[in-house]
């Protein structure tokens, strides 16, 4: 056996001492009520009429319900805190991609407008595919004799 | 190094490759939050495609929704937050060495799963007799004899394409957390675990609590939009 003994890069002063946290039922009982009161305020939210604003505040309380699950259930309250890190690497890197797709999206259209390049808008595409058919009726009465 | 005390006794569950118990116990745990990084990671592009489905088309979005039976996803939300309690019920009985509640936990939490697949069934049942399925499969007549607005939308379609995808995506998560619990009873009642060597349950609970975190995300999304 090596002299020192690592746990997630770090050196451990007394490698055979078992220290695991043990939450109270107690606690778990609260986290379940306290989630079930969260998941009724996600229903009241959604006949609140609350409008655009309806998204951004069931995707808060849904986060809430997300950090109680992973902070008590999952244990990450109380465990080493390199977990916890990765788990918010890839939240970090969800974000990442999110902005960066959401960016695109809502500015794409705009910048191409200003450089006068011929790229349509995803809203616009599928606009004018739906309205073709009736822009190509309009024109038709004048060179019939092409049919 | 030379004390021989009885804590530095090697237990026969710790692989050879492993310093100490605890080292094979964080490294057991160090992949299965990498594993579950990679879960986040692949329902996150789903996720995406949602928000732009709902960007693109909010009015088709709304009305579609109304389609999915809030009872249903109500049901089957609180079906996920009970089963998710009693598995972290199940971990700390494990790591009291309490056999018992160990085993019974863990019995109702693949009941819940079941309860889940069940409510998910009857779901289906009723979008596939109304002929609401992804994309080509989407039948415009039936759908439009059974709602006039949701015939209404052109991309209607769309709509119960991400809600099939994300929803059977993840009632595959349940299907294998079905699978991967009863592993662990099965072992449970060899009793296999005791509170030194437990990681295994602890595990399969964090792949379970990682289901009920999808949910807790999608039934908002799909089910309550208004």
């Amino acid at each position: 056996m090596s002299e020192y003994v690592f746990l997630n890069g770090k050196r451990v002063e007394n490698p055979h001492e078992s220290h695991h946290h043990i939450s109270p039922v107690i606690v778990y009982v609260a986290v379940f009520a306290a989630l079930l009161v969260l998941t009724g305020l996600t229903y009241a939210v959604s006949f609140a009429n609350l409008g655009p604003g309806s998204l951004p505040v069931a995707m808060l309380v849904a986060t809430m319900k997300a950090s109680l699950v992973v902070a008590f259930f999952m244990h990450l309250a109380y465990e080493d805190r390199f977990y916890l890190f990765m788990f918010l690497t890839s939240l970090v890197l969800i974000a990442l991609f999110f902005g960066f797709v959401l960016f695109d999206v809502n500015a794409a259209g705009a910048l191409n407008d200003e450089q006068a390049v011929g790229v349509p808008r995803l809203e616009e595409g599928l606009k004018a595919s739906e309205t073709a058919p009736v822009a190509g009726e309009v024109e038709a009465p004048a060179p019939d004799a092409g049919h | 190094m030379s004390s021989s005390n009885a804590s530095n006794e090697r237990p026969a569950w710790v692989a050879h490759h492993f310093d100490t118990a605890g080292q094979q116990v964080s490294s057991a745990k160090l992949g299965m939050w990498l594993f579950l990084a990679t879960e986040a990671l692949m329902f996150s592009g789903l996720f995406l495609a949602y928000f732009l489905i709902r960007k693109l088309h909010p009015d088709m979005v709304l009305v579609a929704s109304e389609e999915l039976n809030k009872a249903y996803g109500g049901v089957n939300t609180v079906v996920l937050i009970f089963s998710s309690f009693t598995m972290a019920l199940g971990v700390r009985a494990a790591q009291v060495g309490n056999q018992k509640s160990l085993e019974r936990n863990l019995m109702i939490t693949i009941a819940c799963a079941f309860i889940f697949m069940g409510v998910k069934y009857i779901e289906y049942s009723a979008k596939i007799h109304h002929g609401l399925l992804p994309w080509n499969f989407f039948d415009m007549e039936k759908a439009a004899h059974h709602s006039a607005a949701l015939a209404s939308f052109e991309y209607t379609p769309m709509f119960f394409g991400i809600y099939f995808t994300m929803t059977g995506l993840h009632g595959l998560h349940v299907v294998i957390g079905i699978g991967v619990l009863t592993w662990i009873l099965i072992r449970a009642r060899r009793r296999e675990f005791t509170p030194d060597n437990y990681v295994a349950v602890e595990n399969v609970g964090l792949y379970w609590h990682i289901v009920d975190l999808v949910w807790i995300f999608l039934f908002p999304l799909l089910y309550l939009v208004k």
